[in-house]
């Protein structure tokens, strides 16, 4: 469960978002939607631990009642997916797996990896260089990435916004299906409202600051 | 924009064809078996070649260590570093022999508590292990790794990508030390391949800096060949130019295991690379802070040389002098030879690689500079001995060794390198849509050129200028070897005047081969000031 207690953020004494509570269950996905500039990636470097220091956020963030706040990125167990994929161009495929895989004995950590290339359908890409993949394998990769680090929650920033439509659609419901399978509660920010998954709640942030449900 | 192929004609002239016959020169010295025999049963060369390649590769490893842990702890806003580049590295071979010889400032500071009345018995410049040597080059060469990697992480695409993935390997439960290690390190050094080499080659051949800090019994390799070469003796100096090559061919070789170990090593690079979070490094943070101890060390070094060049007598264990005077200052300037001649070859040399590398960004087009971009970069890469002798046999080809005319090529093949690399990037990234809007209003292209597109590159210009500026200024090998004696710099004074007992003249040298390049960059400076401050 990550849940958002009386979270507001402020810009240069300008209020982006008005206090708000959330709470996100597991395996659920909550879409916030708003103009750009309205503050949506703020709140998600707010939540993941990186928030530029020109911004004022206050409020609680929690995770299973642990309070997140003062804790570095590193140590909070959120995983990020970002519009651009982020695979680290020096690594090949299978060591951008393997970098978030946690510490254990290596043979566990190599499996960990094959499996996730499995899931992905990427049997075989292990040693190649990931500018030699497509778009939609690169996305996949960054996905399966995130996941293997066993992330407690995920944020998602527009991830699917450089895709075109048609890997949109695919993407977009491969991503959703594992976020679902495993559990993760997840929130994510986009422009597009067919990005939210079917039945999903879905928040709008107003030029205003409000926070209302649609 | 018109296409002239004869836009290429001054560039030729200066730095291509020189440069190609230089080179072409040096191939008979390679059938000249008894130098190179003469060369291996000199009883200083295998001793010289292990030292060489200690210092070489040990200060070219600290630099680059120094360079990370510096860089490391400042991804977001990297330091400046121009500024220290801008002291010519025998000013700083100078400088910091003044600062650690035994009546030196670091021995007297040390003498105040322990009541010492005499000069220790150190060896600390010219110590045999090349200690001195390596501490010289690692200060001179990490501001230059700095500067290296700041400029690409100043770069918009670069540092957009980068602060991305450090941002998902923390997520992915990296800590910053163990993100920069594995995500940003790897990508910087994978991109500097050419300052690195150039690092490398210039410590395992550097002349200049040798003869004023460096070990004598034995030398470096490059001191012993520079010695050889220098010889009046013809199989003597048949034995330089064999060593010459000799120590070049070792630099490629090296290049290659270095280059081979890295390609076969992968494998386990990757697995270390892609290592689980929570391990790596956790004091690399602190260790950022020794940026502190350059920015120290090179004002100390500027003040130390302006001091001593003033000084009158001054016995141990003195913290100050007992008496300033400017007898080493009017010594230079009644000499007034070498300045003279070092601030024209420079105005000279700086000029013309300026006027021929616009004429070139003006007539050709743009896909040929990628040519001259690449030899540009070679040449910096060159140890000066090498293209020092090509030019020396070109020069003699020529009979023109010792004049004026062998000097200005000597300095402006350099120049003409680092002007071009400064200048091609912002020259031709100006925007095409002002010469559609001066066109549109009807004006010609001199006009476009003169009363818009130069005035808006002032900045780069200059700044290319200057550089150019200080470069010539710090020609030793080249310079030694044309000038066969009827002409002397201030380069070539000051290295001479090291072995001398003269420390207020070697000082005031050292401080005026720093003073020149740095009156033309703030001069570039202050012309290139914008006419009015934006908002």
């Amino acid at each position: 469960m990550l849940s958002l207690r009386n979270v507001s953020l402020t810009l240069h004494d300008k209020a982006l978002i008005k206090p708000f509570s959330l709470e996100i269950a597991p395996g659920k996905i909550v879409t916030v939607m708003g103009p750009s500039g309205s503050g949506k990636s703020s709140l998600l470097s707010f939540i993941g631990g990186d928030l530029d220091e020109a911004f004022t956020a206050r409020g609680e963030i929690l995770l299973n009642d642990e309070r997140l706040n003062d804790l570095p990125p590193e140590k909070r167990g959120i995983a990020r997916l970002f519009q651009d994929d982020l695979l680290f161009p020096h690594m090949t495929v299978g060591e951008n797996l393997l970098f978030a895989v946690p510490r254990m004995p290596q043979a566990e950590r190599i499996a960990a990896m094959r499996a996730a290339l499995e899931q992905a359908e990427l049997m075989g890409f292990e040693d190649r260089g990931p500018h030699t993949l497509s778009g939609g394998q690169r996305s996949r990769v960054a996905l399966m990435r995130a996941l293997l680090a066993r992330p407690r929650a995920i944020l998602l920033d527009e991830p699917f916004g450089k895709l075109d439509r048609e890997l949109r659609v695919s993407i977009r419901g491969f991503t959703h299906a594992h976020i679902a399978e495993r559990q993760i509660p997840a929130l994510q920010v986009t422009h597009d409202p067919e990005d939210a998954p079917p039945g999903g709640r879905i928040l709008k942030l107003t030029a205003t600051g409000e926070v209302i449900d649609v | 924009m018109k296409i002239h192929r004869l836009a290429a004609l001054p560039l030729f002239l200066i730095f291509l064809l020189p440069l190609a016959l230089s080179l072409a020169l040096i191939l008979p010295v390679f059938a000249d078996a008894a130098a190179f025999k003469a060369l291996l049963n000199h009883p200083q060369f295998w001793g010289a070649a292990g030292l060489t390649l200690f210092t070489g590769l040990v200060s070219t490893a600290l630099s680059l260590i120094c360079a990370l842990m510096i860089i490391a702890g400042r991804i977001d806003k990297p330091p400046q570093a121009g500024a220290m580049l801008a002291l010519p590295h025998l000013s700083l071979a100078i400088g910091l022999s003044l600062l650690i010889m035994p009546a030196g400032l670091l021995a007297r500071i040390i003498a105040l508590p322990f009541g010492w009345t005499s000069p220790p018995q150190w060896v600390t410049t010219q110590d045999p292990y090349g200690l001195a040597l390596m501490a010289a080059l690692v200060l001179k060469e990490t501001p230059f790794l700095v500067w290296a990697f700041a400029s690409l992480l100043n770069r918009d695409d670069l540092r957009q990508s980068f602060a991305g993935q450090r941002a998902v390997a923390r997520s992915l439960g990296h800590r910053p030390a163990s993100l920069f290690l594995r995500v940003i390190a790897p990508q910087l050094l994978k991109r500097t391949v050419w300052p690195l080499v150039a690092v490398l080659a210039y410590s395992l051949t550097v002349v200049d800096m040798a003869i004023v800090i460096g070990p004598t019994q034995p030398p470096t390799l490059a001191q012993l060949i520079w010695t050889d070469l220098n010889d009046a003796e013809p199989a003597t100096a048949a034995r330089g130019a064999a060593g010459v090559l000799t120590l070049c061919a070792g630099i490629l070789l090296l290049l290659m295991v270095v280059g081979l170990s890295i390609r076969l090593g992968r494998p386990h690079t990757g697995k270390w690379l892609s290592g689980p979070p929570g391990t790596g490094l956790h004091k690399i943070s602190f260790l950022t802070q020794i940026w502190g101890l350059w920015s120290l060390f090179y004002s100390a070094i500027v003040i130390l040389l302006l001091f001593q060049s003033a000084s009158g007598l001054w016995p141990f264990p003195n913290l100050l002098p007992e008496d300033f005077t400017l007898s080493a200052w009017v010594k230079l300037l009644s000499d007034g030879g070498p300045l003279l001649t070092s601030f024209l070859l420079a105005l000279a040399t700086a000029t013309t690689a300026l006027v021929a590398t616009v004429v070139w960004l003006e007539g050709m087009r743009p896909s040929r500079d990628k040519i001259l971009l690449w030899l540009s970069a070679f040449l910096l890469c060159l140890p000066s001995l090498l293209i020092g002798l090509g030019q020396y046999r070109l020069f003699l080809a020529l009979g023109i060794t010792g004049t004026a005319l062998a000097m200005f090529l000597a300095h402006v093949l350099p120049v003409a390198a680092y002007v071009f690399i400064m200048l091609q990037g912002p020259y031709r990234g100006f925007d095409g849509r002002w010469q559609a809007t001066a066109a549109g209003l009807g004006q010609q292209r001199a006009i476009f050129l003169r009363q818009i597109k130069w005035p808006m590159l002032k900045a780069p210009i200059l700044a290319a200028f200057a550089v150019g500026f200080a470069v010539s200024i710090a020609q030793y090998v080249p310079a030694q070897l044309a000038a066969a004696g009827r002409y002397s710099t201030l380069t070539i004074e000051a290295v001479t005047l090291s072995s001398g007992g003269n420390r207020a003249l070697v000082a005031a040298y050292g401080a005026a081969l720093m003073a020149l390049p740095l009156v033309v960059f703030l001069l570039a400076q202050w012309l290139s000031r914008p006419r009015w401050r934006m908002r």
